[in-house]
């Protein structure tokens, strides 16, 4: 739910004295992805994607720095980078899994995988495990209907689960 | 009626032609010797009045769920004026049911690259953006592997065989969404493209005369484009062989071409099927989707994408064309993503799952829709427990009636889902509606859109 705006009166802001937004990176995107465009502001997105490929989320201090390197307000950004789900701008876990919950993966029975998966755990969906391994969410269509249920792990699409396949595969994360 | 030969899954093994295991990524070398890039070069020497026609001839209709003609939306273009001009490809691919555009972006992206291509150059666009959902990584760095196969073989860049476009050097680049669905939305894509929040824009103006960076543009979804190379090699009336002219009337556009159909849900073989236009529903499901799962009854369907509504237990037969909406009361046939539903599937549920999309994916601009499907949801919730009343149904009927692009409430279509997934399963399940529903005792009066009397 994109539209709501969460209190931000009493937030206090983390500072590092190192940049999230390395000038490496900065080399690479001025690079690769601001001649793509007519405006500095359209490569935001490919910005924060690379300083959450990065870091693993968004602080805010990245923002800022984002902000300033593309010449935008941190405003600008942050009301960008809010509205997408799958920026993370809290941290999250080494592994985020992400259980799809729409329709054709209901009918498949994603319900019993969540609940297990819950269970394993000991968190509920949007929360991330005590030592910082793994993150749970639920999702909406990952385009893998044909193939319910999905859960998506990270980057990685994982398709036909069943919770014995799931389960593995998870124990062999780091 | 059936098709004979798979068209765009020529190269992507398929069932009854292909065997699914036996699908990898075409190469560029590979599309090359199997008659790939053919189309582009003989569309280099056709003018590109005459292409723009040839495609308006063929009936061409969007893949992308409005279906609207590829060819008339091209024609609204202003006459180039020096300055740039964009394509922007929708490869949002979100709605819940919906995986034909993966399929086609997995296996067999050069398909999609010719298609652009060919776009580009009929309607003067030098620079193609295509918009590909966030979660799909594979399929973006698939993407970015065949189009830098195609810069180093001169489709696209300083050498491409097309020369310059509107003036300039046709480049091709991927755009990553970060998950929100309503960057499928063309002008909510737009935005995101810009680096805002994909708010969808107040029409018009239309993005063909104000688009992209306030420039025309023209949006295509991915199978619309990759639909282009088999048209302008095999000419206009060959596509129109395939499938049909609409039964509504002489007036009315047909349904032509062949179509990838998604199947999912309660079905034996569930994937992406191609097929003639206008083949029915249950055809598609028994011949191709192995039929219904566990032998069990059918007892709905949505026809594609859950935007789409509810069809009824007697609508099996279904023929899938763009008539669809006015012959079996759904919304049309969307993506052509077919959910398949059996006997013991709780319709209430469902309703439940696909409001709850649409009240998280909302962008929250128009009120009928971010404050509508959030409530549409929580009664829906509470009908599913056993805790609504008759009087919910008739509210929840009302609330979802009033909101959408076709009632005129909102900015976008995105509404509109809510509207007639609700109305549809309360129109064609109401006793089991009502079976969950206790009788109201106190009649409470309650008007929506007006100031609560609660
Ligand atoms: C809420 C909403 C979501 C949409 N999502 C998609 C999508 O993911 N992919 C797509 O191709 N079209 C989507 N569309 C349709 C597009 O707005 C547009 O009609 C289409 O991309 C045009 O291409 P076509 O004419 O080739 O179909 C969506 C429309 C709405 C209202
Ligand atoms: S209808 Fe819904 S999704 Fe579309 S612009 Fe309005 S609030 Fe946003
Ligand atoms: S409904 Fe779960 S992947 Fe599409």
């Amino acid at each position: 739910m994109a539209w709501i705006v969460k209190p931000s009166a009493q937030q206090q802001m983390e500072r590092r004295d190192q940049p999230y937004l390395t000038d490496a990176l900065k080399t690479e995107i001025e690079k690769t992805y601001i001649p793509r465009y007519a405006t500095r502001r359209a490569a935001l997105l490919p910005t924060l994607h690379a300083i959450q490929h990065e870091h693993n989320w968004i602080p805010y201090q990245a923002m800022e720095e984002a902000a300033e390197f593309l010449g935008l307000t941190a405003a600008e950004v942050v009301d960008t980078a809010s509205f997408y789900e799958e920026f993370h701008l809290h941290p999250k876990g080494r592994h985020l899994i992400q259980i799809c919950q729409s329709i054709s993966c209901e009918l498949c029975g994603h319900e019993s995988i969540l609940e297990k998966l819950i269970d394993k755990l000991g968190i509920e969906p949007g929360e991330t495990t005590a030592d910082g391994k793994f993150t749970l969410e639920t999702i909406e269509c990952l385009g893998s209907c044909g193939t319910a249920p999905a859960v998506m792990v990270q980057e990685n699409l994982r398709e036909n689960v069943t919770w014995e396949k799931l389960e593995t595969y998870l124990d062999s994360l780091e | 009626m059936a098709l004979e030969q798979p068209i765009l899954c020529k190269r992507i093994p398929t069932p009854p032609w292909g065997d699914i295991n036996d699908r990898k990524t075409v190469t560029f070398d590979e599309y090359v010797c199997t008659g790939g890039y053919e189309a582009l070069k003989k569309a280099k020497d056709i003018t590109q009045a005459d292409l723009v026609e040839q495609i308006k001839k063929s009936q061409l209709r969007g893949r992308g769920g409005a279906g609207f003609s590829a060819g008339l939306k091209w024609s609204f273009l202003p006459p180039p004026d020096g300055e740039p001009r964009y394509l922007a490809v929708n490869a949002d691919e979100s709605e819940p049911g919906t995986f034909k555009d993966r399929l086609i972006v997995d296996f067999d992206p050069h398909m999609m690259l010719e298609g652009i291509a060919i776009c580009c150059h009929a309607c003067n666009l030098d620079t193609a953006y295509i918009y590909i959902r966030g979660e799909y990584h594979r399929q973006a760095k698939v993407l970015e592997q065949a189009i830098a196969e195609a810069y180093a073989n001169n489709i696209f860049g300083q050498k491409s065989i097309l020369g310059q476009v509107n003036g300039r050097v046709l480049n091709c680049y991927v755009h990553r969404g970060a998950g929100a669905y309503i960057c499928g939305e063309e002008t909510g894509l737009l935005e995101s493209l810009e680096g805002k929040r994909g708010w969808p824009r107040i029409k018009p103006p239309f993005p063909a005369v104000s688009g992209l960076f306030g420039r025309p543009t023209v949006i295509n979804n991915v199978e619309t484009l990759a639909m282009l190379p088999f048209i302008v090699e095999r000419g206009d009336a060959w596509f129109r062989s395939i499938g049909r002219a609409s039964t509504l009337g002489e007036n009315v556009p047909g349904s032509f071409g062949p179509k990838l159909f998604g199947v999912s849900g309660h079905v034996n073989r569930p994937g992406v099927y191609e097929e003639e236009l206008g083949i029915a529903m249950g055809e598609l499901i028994d011949k191709y989707a192995g039929g219904m799962r566990n032998g069990k009854k059918f007892k709905s369907a949505i026809p594609g994408g859950v935007a789409m509504g509810f069809l009824g237990p007697d609508e099996y037969q279904a023929d899938l064309d763009f008539d669809i909406g006015r012959k079996h009361n759904v919304l049309g046939l969307g993506t052509a993503g077919v959910i398949v539903m059996d006997e013991d599937t709780d319709i209430v549920a469902m309703t439940r799952n696909i409001v709850r999309f649409f009240a998280r994916e909302s962008c929250g601009q128009c009120t009928p829709c971010r404050e509508g499907s959030g409530w549409a949801y929580q009664m829906l919730c509470r009908i599913e427990q056993g805790e609504g009343t008759f009087n919910d149904l008739d509210i929840l009927d009302e609330v979802a009636r009033s909101m959408g692009a076709m009632p005129g409430t909102t900015i976008c279509g995105l509404a509109d889902g809510t509207n007639w997934a609700v109305k549809t399963a309360i129109e064609k399940f109401r006793p089991e509606f009502e079976s969950r529903c206790k009788s109201s005792l106190v009649q409470v009066n309650v008007s929506v859109g007006g100031s609560a009397t609660v």
